[in-house]
Parts: structure tokens; sequence; C-alpha cells
């Protein structure tokens, strides 16, 4: 049963590497940088206490949002979506996750107190 | 000798009947001080020193169409000795006392009036008692009459003060009216009545209103007194005590038995049912001298009930239990024999019966202790040590990150100087420094202000150079498709 998990991972790890533009991967890199923030931030929480409550919650959302946002950025970029994306040009999707970033920052900024 | 009444003399001494004599023996101006400066020195038993020239005076002031003039004359006239001062009414006033003594304004009895009490009504049922019932004139009387204070009500005429300060008011003959409201044998209460004088159109003030107050004893009737066990298993035991009385054994109650008071309260001469104001029934624990009162409540027959649950009632009694004196006290304003009777023993016993402490009673007025304000705690915070380890921890990603991007190859090799270029990513920067600014400085106000205005210059810029890069783009791929095309041929 490992073994099937394991080769499954590896292959999928193989057609990622190769398969996938850079621009995306470097979307990807973002990703996993903004995950790895937002899961060190809940770790923190856990184990120290949830003692200004709205600092971590402004903290977490603003992971959360901005995964949330990167990810809709590299849907509308990837070339293989062109067909569901004809009126969005990568720019223009580009601009769109820049806009929604500074209302999300706003947010974010205003409620971490 | 006829009785004397006080005056003032009974009361100021020698120095002070002078000092009063010397301010009333000043020259008067008008007619008011003038029957002020008469009547005051004849009270002292001084006598005027010119009569015939203060009765000229008086005479010469007179002003026959003010009543307060002609009373003033009337007054000083009647003071000085040989003085008359001749007037006529065209108004006669009537001036009523309550035990129905009509008058004119000046004592002088009407008998040509008759009374007629129009109504009398009970106060607290409106209901009518009399109507148009008439006075009779008494005859004969020949009795000092003391003009009772609280028969004169409207004192805002200063004729009506006059009459209050009077006390020898002269001689009636005849004059009093009387009316025997007894008779009619009212019911206790409060009565309103309304008395009209007629017999004269010059009549004035001639219509009053008067309250009474009949007054009555009470008797209690069928005072019982029972045990009842609560869950009815045995009859209950019912002790009937005469007043004033003692019931000679005491009563037993404990946490399984209710104790029941039935009585009713009557009025002794006509036997109706009565409902005073204040029906108590007072247990008095003689020892702790502590003492609970209840209200005992009337039933629809209006039969007195008061039933004590023991059980329900123990944090009245502090639970302390003992022998408990029970009083009956009955009471009303209408009640000429207001009740306090000890009736009977009473025996409770409380369960969980706390050692009675000291009674609270005393230290009920003495100052509270000081409450001292709590300040909110301050939340306890992880040690610094704690937290700088993982404000490090939460940064470390972004290195990550860029050692993803530089192994991706990510690089920054397009990147036109064109000014839209550098005033878009100036107008960025300065966006996520007014967001640093916000969290320091601002507020949510002053910072949509300054986001509006980088934030549409950092647009207007961004605009142009993603459209500058989506030309190069297009060109791009169209010379890709151009190579491609060309090839495959």
């Amino acid at each position: 049963m490992s073994n099937s998990v394991i080769s499954v991972i590896s292959r999928f790890l193989e057609e990622y590497a190769s398969s996938t533009p850079n621009k995306l991967k470097v979307i990807d890199a973002y990703l996993l940088y903004i995950m790895m923030t937002g899961a060190l931030q809940f770790l923190y929480c856990l184990l120290v206490g949830t003692f200004p409550f709205n600092s971590f919650l402004s903290g977490f959302i603003s992971c959360v949002g901005s995964f949330i946002l990167a990810v809709c950025l590299r849907i509308q970029i990837n070339p293989q979506n062109k067909g569901e994306f004809l009126s969005i040009s990568p720019e223009r999707a580009f601009a769109d996750f820049q806009f929604a970033h500074t209302v999300l920052h706003l947010v974010v900024i205003n409620f971490i107190g | 000798m006829s009785t004397q009444a006080l005056n003032p003399t009974h009361h100021l001494t020698i120095t002070d009947v002078a000092r009063l004599q010397a301010v009333l023996s000043q020259p008067f101006t008008d007619l008011k001080s003038a029957y002020y400066s008469v009547v005051g020195l004849s009270k002292l038993g001084i006598f005027v020193a010119d009569a015939d020239e203060t009765c000229r005076f008086i005479k010469s002031n007179l002003d026959p169409s003010s009543v307060e003039s002609l009373f003033y004359a009337a007054e000083a006239s009647q003071a000085l000795s040989g003085c008359e001062v001749k007037y006529f009414f065209t108004l006669l006033f009537v001036l009523i006392t309550g035990c129905m003594s009509v008058t004119d304004v000046l004592c002088q009895p009407l008998s040509s009036a008759s009374v007629l009490a129009e109504s009398a009504s009970a106060v607290s049922s409106k209901s009518a008692v009399l109507s148009q019932a008439p006075f009779t004139l008494r005859e004969y009387v020949s009795r000092l009459w003391i003009s009772n204070v609280i028969c004169l009500k409207h004192s805002d005429n200063f004729i009506w003060k006059y009459f209050l300060c009077l006390k020898d008011c002269p001689l009636f003959h005849s004059g009093v009216f009387e009316l025997n409201f007894m008779a009619s044998q009212p019911a206790s209460g409060y009565y309103q009545f309304s008395v009209a004088i007629a017999g004269d159109s010059r009549f004035v003030a001639n219509h009053v209103e008067l309250k009474v107050k009949v007054s009555t004893r009470v008797a209690i009737n069928n005072m019982d007194l029972s045990v009842v066990d609560k869950d009815q298993s045995t009859g209950p035991k019912t002790t009937r005590v005469e007043y004033p009385t003692k019931a000679k054994a005491s009563f037993m109650a404990d946490g399984h038995q209710n104790f029941a008071v039935t009585f009713q309260l009557v009025d002794e001469t006509t036997g109706v049912e009565l409902t005073p104001h204040q029906t108590f029934v007072r247990l008095h624990n003689q020892k702790t001298g502590q003492e609970v009162v209840f209200v005992a409540e009337p039933d629809s027959k209006n039969l007195y009930k008061f039933e004590l649950d023991t059980a329900e009632r123990k944090t009245e009694f502090d639970s302390i239990s003992g022998t408990y004196a029970l009083y009956l006290m009955v009471g009303d304003a209408t009640l000429e024999n207001p009740i306090l009777w000890n009736v009977a023993d009473v025996v409770l016993k409380f369960l969980e019966e706390e050692v009675p402490g000291t009674i609270q009673a005393k230290t009920l007025y003495v100052p509270k202790p000081e409450i001292q304000h709590l300040f909110r705690e301050p939340e306890k915070k992880p040690p610094t040590v704690v937290s700088n380890t993982f404000t490090a921890l939460v940064l470390s990603p972004f290195l990550l990150l860029l050692i993803l991007w530089f192994k991706l190859g990510a690089n920054i090799s397009n990147f036109t100087l064109s000014p839209s270029t550098i005033l878009f990513h100036i107008g960025h920067a300065a966006t996520l420094g007014l967001m640093y600014v916000y969290w320091t400085h601002l507020n949510m106000f002053q910072t949509l202000k300054y986001l509006a205005i980088i934030g549409s210059l950092t647009f207007l810029a961004g605009n142009r150079m993603l459209a500058q890069k989506a030309v190069k783009r297009i060109a791009a791929e169209q010379s890709s498709r151009l190579a491609k095309y060309r090839s495959l041929r």
C-alpha cells in the first residue's frame, strides 16, 4: 500500500517538474511560502495561547486570503485554462490580484490592532 | 363673670407690650393701618388717644364700593366707643363653618337663610347617602362660640384669615343649623358633604364641600387557629380563640405541617364585614427578639386567612426554631379601637437549624465595608523569548521563498525602465509604506484618503505598464507563431 502511495507521489513530482511552466512554478513557490507562514502562526496559537486574539486572527486571515488570491492568479494565468478566461488577459489577472491584495491588507492592518 | 379671652399681655413681657404700643401708636396714613392701630391698641387694653379724630378719619377714608374698606371701617369703628359707621352691604358674604353656623361676614347671624345639605356621598364607593336633606335651625343656643380653625379652609381671602384669629366671635343666640347625620346609620368611612345656603339672591360663597369621617369599632369573630398536615393525612386541628384571651395551649408546627389562621372582622354595631387597611400577623421570638410580620388577606367572602408554610418561609425566620408569640394587629383610619392581640404561642421547628448568630438588625445602619476596586488584570503574556523565537520562525519561510525563486530562475530581466514602470513600483511601495503607517499612527479615514491618492496613481501607472507588457507579449506570441509557421513550411 505504502509502496503505491510513494510511487504515485514520485510520479506526480516528476510530472510537475517537467510539464509545468516556470511562471506557475514561481507562483507555487509563493503559495508554499504563504502556507508555511500560516501554519506556523497557527502552531504558535496552539502552543502559547490566543492572547492577542485579534492579532492572531488578522495574521491568519492574511495568510489565507493571500493564498486564495494567489491560487486565483495561478488559475487565470495558466495557459491550459485559456479557454475559460477569454476576456481576462494575464495582465488583467495580475492587476486584479494587486487590487484585491490592497483591500485585503487594508482590512488586515485595521484588525491587527 | 364672663370668661375672658386670652389677650396679648398674657404672653408678652411689659417691655414688649410697650414696644408694641409704640409701633401701633404711630400716626396712620390709610384706613388699613388705622384699623390695625385701633384694633391692636384696643386688644392691648389701651384707649386710643384721639377717638373723635380717628372716627372722622375712618369715615372720610371709607370707600363703600370696596369690601375691604368696609371691613376695616366697620371693625375699627366697633373698637372705638361712640363711633358709628353706616354701611350697606350690596353683597352678603355667607360664612359657613363646619359646625353649620351661618353668619354674615361680621358674625351677625342670618336667620333668614335656610341651609340644605344637597348631597352627601361616601368617598370610597361614591354612592350617595343623602340627598337634599335640610338642616334645622337650633333655637336658643347661648354659648360662646369659638371659631374652629379647621372649619375655615379658604385662607386666600383676607376676610377668612381674620376670622381664623378671632377668638371671641359674639354670642350666637340662633344661627346654628344642625343635621343629625349619624341618625341615618352610615357605614364607616369617609363622606363628602356638599352644603348649600339658600334664601337670598345676594348670597355669595354659599356652597361648600366638607369631608366627614365616620368611625366605628371593630370586633373579631371566629378566630380559628389550626395546624394542618401538608400531605393532608390527618385532619386539621382547629382551636377557636376568643378576643381578648390567649389560647391556652401552644401550637406546634414543623416542616411537615402548615399553620393556618382564619378570622372575620365585623363592625361591632352593625355586624357588617369590614376590610381595614392593616391586618397583620406578627410572630415574635421571645428569646432572640426577632420578629416577622405577615399580611393576612381577605378572600372573596371577606374572611381573613393566613397560612404559614414553615419550610417555605424559613429564610425569613433565619431557620431559628423556638417559641414564637403570635400577635394579630388590626388598624385603620376609620377604626376607633385598633387591635393588638396576643393570640397564641407557636412553637416552630425548622430543619437544618443554624446556630443563631448575632442579630443582624443592629448592623444594618453602620457603614458597610469599603469595596476596593479591582482593576482588570492584564492578560498573562508569554515570555519575550518565546514570542521572539516564533517571530523569527514565522518570518523564516520568506527566506525559503527567496531560495526557491532563485533556484527556479525567477529574475527581473524583463524590467523595462519606462516611467510608468518606475512610477508603478514607487506607488506600490508607497502603498505598503502607508499600510505600516496606518498600523502605527493613522485611523481608517486618513488611510483611505491617502490610499485614494496613492492608489489612483499606482493604478494609472500600473495600467500603462501592464498594457505595454501585454503589447510585448502579443508581439512575441505572434512572432513565435510566425516562426513556427515558417519552419513548418
